[in-house]
């Protein structure tokens, strides 16, 4: 039986999934070359900035009950509005999706599987990807609770592993960087919270909508949480300078552990295979949400016929930029510059005129 | 529908076996250790300035049921950088090499003066992404050829001699292990660096002391002495025996562990103190029926002549490193961690500070126990 409700539970699990994905790696460096020792300010001031707009988007569902988002933003602005802000919405998805997926080829490619071409990594992801993508949001929603504790699993993993060896003094001098930078900090950690666009989506199916905000939240919190850890495990297990060289030292920071008793090295390909797990969970979600996207846009009854044909889509799309730096020159700005439009102002937006709406209807 | 299963099940058995492309861990090398000598035919140049060492077990020589005799392998040649060399073997090994388990990189002394190979070489390890990030560094007194040729007869295992030397004397503070990573690190911070030193004598490795680098380029050897009590102010108090002559009577005294605490603060210039906690007991004595250990007078009068022992072999070993303006046991790094904004005004001229900065050390030992006799 397909309820087609999920619980706020589910709800939680797919932010956190969602979210935590190629960004966790490539963070803590990120950031210490903009703020230094203090990069951990911007993940929490990133994740700070995230709420308001949780809590409009919590306020915009009670307005209309039992309505999505799709419904809710033709009524409120219109469909040809409504409609190229969709559009905008979908070639973002694209971009992220190519993004995550290229990523996940590079890093897949470097640490484990040296031989193996780019191409074959990306589409065999991407189609193991597109078989969860084409279920409905409950199953997703499933999944999403099964991977909630490996996500868990891999932070401690992390912790377990890196914290005999660390040299904890690294993290100081706190409160020293520059704060002129501080924006720039924030705009690249919050790039790390793509993603969260999903909640859109499960919002109206939620079969306890008072309480959502609450779960919403507190799977924030987690996401933060995650963050932090990874960023001060990796700073103190490298050192501020250290940190800066690398470009993926989530996953460097591994490779610098020799557990007691030397039973087992080069940990990388354990926290590897993990992380793989969270790049699939996260892929899936945007996935499923470049095909709802889509299927409004064209308004068809299901989003499922918009998951294969985007594969080819995505895959030439990732495959576009030379080399590493280029992705993550190029791709990460225009996702940048595409997320406010589709994660700050689309919300806002769609709030306002919402509000303006009920104020005309009432008069 | 049936027979299609069928036909499928087998194509799949022949295609998924994962076989096809299969290496066999005896079609492997694993070079364990890696020693870097310079090369001064070729002075002047760019490339080829490197004679670089492998060493690799003989895989078939491991275990119960080897089949060959001899236990490992050594192979050298000239060439630009590490990894150049595994390319320019490949014309005299049967198969490629693997370098996952680098576990020794042994430079030789006369690399140390080229600044830009030390560099380079530092650099391709770090970048690389197959070596472990744990390799052990030593410096060779001679050449690292020799040293790995010296070992090279002698009893194997998989890891590697000299990997376990290190490893094992972890609990030593006669030397100081540096992996690539702390390396690294310690450039980064203070431009200095103090890694173990391998000798040869009477024909076998010995490692004893370190060797200070700093700028990337050999500044200066140090003593097992010296490199205990530096090991002790870098906090890195591990199990050690100390011998001091106290009233004429020479006393064992094994530390077991210990901490230090250091501050560094301006005032009329900057000012360092380090204060070591010591604790440990009491190894041997002397056999006589009028002396004894069992006595708290005694024991604290013991404590007093060990305390003014390692005191002493500090305050030399500081002045020492003032003298050769090396600032190995983190004075700077604390500055930077702990006093930031004193740390900006001061750091440009650190090189000058340094050997001018007033030190305050304090030893403090504790005989916690006397061992089974009174």
């Amino acid at each position: 039986m397909q309820r087609n409700t999920i619980s706020n539970q589910h709800i939680k699990a797919l932010l956190v999934t969602t979210i935590i994905g190629v960004g966790m790696l490539s963070l803590p460096s990120e950031l210490a070359m903009i703020l230094e020792n203090d990069g951990w300010i911007a993940i929490i001031l990133a994740g700070l900035m995230l709420i308001p707009f949780l809590i409009i988007i919590d306020k915009l569902f009670s307005m209309f009950p039992n309505k999505s988002i799709f419904e809710i933003g033709r009524e409120v602005m219109g469909p040809t509005i409504f409609g190229i802000i969709l559009i905008i919405q979908a070639i973002y998805t694209i971009i992220v999706l190519a993004y995550t997926v290229r990523i996940f080829g590079e890093v897949i490619k470097v640490y484990i599987l040296e031989t193996t071409p780019i191409e074959v990594i990306i589409i065999t992801m991407l189609l193991a990807t597109a078989y969860l993508s084409r279920s409905k949001i409950e199953v997703l929603g499933r999944m999403a609770v099964m991977i909630y504790p490996i996500i868990i699993g891999l932070v401690v993993f992390l912790l377990a592993v890196t914290l005999p060896d660390m040299d904890y003094t690294n993290i100081f001098p706190i409160f020293n960087a520059d704060y002129k930078q501080l924006p720039r900090g924030i705009m690249t950690a919050v790039f790390s919270y793509t993603g969260y666009e999903i909640i859109f989506l499960c919002y109206n199916y939620s079969d306890d909508n008072k309480n959502t905000l609450k779960y919403v939240l507190r799977g924030l919190i987690v996401v933060t949480c995650v963050y932090l850890i990874v960023f001060f495990t990796s700073l103190s297990s490298f050192g501020i300078y250290q940190l800066k060289r690398e470009i993926w030292p989530s996953v460097a920071v591994v490779k610098e552990v020799n557990l007691p008793g030397y039973f087992l090295e080069n940990l990388d390909g354990i926290m590897l295979a993990i992380w793989v797990i969270a790049i699939y969970a996260s892929l899936t979600s945007i996935f499923y949400i470049g095909g709802a996207v889509l299927s409004n846009i064209s308004k068809t009854k299901t989003h499922e016929l918009f998951i294969l044909p985007l594969i080819p889509i995505i895959y030439t799309v990732a495959l576009l930029p030379d080399n590493l730096v280029q992705t993550n020159e190029i791709m990460a700005r225009i996702i940048s510059y595409a997320a406010i439009i589709a994660r700050v102002i689309l919300p806002i937006i769609i709030f306002i005129s919402a509000i303006i709406r009920k104020r005309r209807s009432r008069a | 529908m049936r027979r299609k299963l069928l036909i499928m099940s087998i194509i799949s058995l022949i295609l998924m076996s994962g076989c096809w492309d299969k290496e066999e861990i005896e079609q492997r090398l694993f070079v364990t250790d890696i020693g870097i000598d310079l090369n001064e035919e070729a002075k002047g140049s760019d490339v080829d300035r490197l004679i670089v060492t492998y060493q690799y077990p003989n895989i078939n020589a491991i275990g119960k049921n080897a089949t060959e005799e001899q236990r490992t392998y050594l192979i050298s040649t000239i060439s630009s950088s590490i990894f150049q060399a595994g390319r320019e073997f490949r014309n005299r090994v049967p198969f490629p090499f693997y370098y996952k388990h680098v576990k020794v990189l042994i430079v030789g002394e006369s690399l140390l003066k080229e600044e830009e190979l030390v560099r380079q070489i530092l650099d391709e390890l770090n970048r690389d992404t197959k070596t472990n990030k744990k390799i052990m560094i030593l410096v060779a007194e001679g050449k690292a050829r020799d040293i790995l040729q010296a070992n090279y007869s002698e009893d194997q295992h998989t890891d590697g001699v000299i990997y376990s030397s290190v490893r094992d004397n972890r609990s030593s503070a006669r030397f100081t292990p540096k992996t690539l990573t702390d390396f690294i690190s310690d450039f980064d911070i203070s431009n200095t660096t103090i890694v173990p030193r391998i000798i040869l004598e009477n024909g076998k490795f010995k490692i004893s002391g370190g060797c200070i680098i700093k700028n990337y380029k050999f500044l200066e050897w140090v003593d097992e002495k010296e490199n205990r009590v530096i090991n002790f102010m870098n906090g890195e108090v591990n199990l050690e025996t100390i011998d001091v002559v106290h009233n004429d009577d020479l006393i064992i005294y094994t530390i077991i562990r210990g901490d230090t605490k250091k501050d560094a603060y301006i005032e009329n210039g900057v000012k360092a103190s380090i204060n070591v906690e010591i604790e440990g007991y009491l190894q041997g004595y002397t056999m006589n029926d009028k002396k004894t250990a069992y006595d708290n007078k005694v024991l604290l009068e013991m404590e007093n002549t060990i305390e003014k022992e390692i005191k002493a072999e500090m305050e030399k070993t500081i002045d020492k490193l003032q003298e050769i303006n090396a600032d190995i046991i983190g004075i700077g790094e604390h500055m930077s961690k702990f006093h930031p904004r004193d740390w900006e005004k001061i750091q440009d001229s650190w090189d000058n500070i340094f050997p001018e900065i007033e030190f305050d050390v304090t030893v403090n030992v504790h005989i916690r126990r006397t061992g089974l006799t009174k």
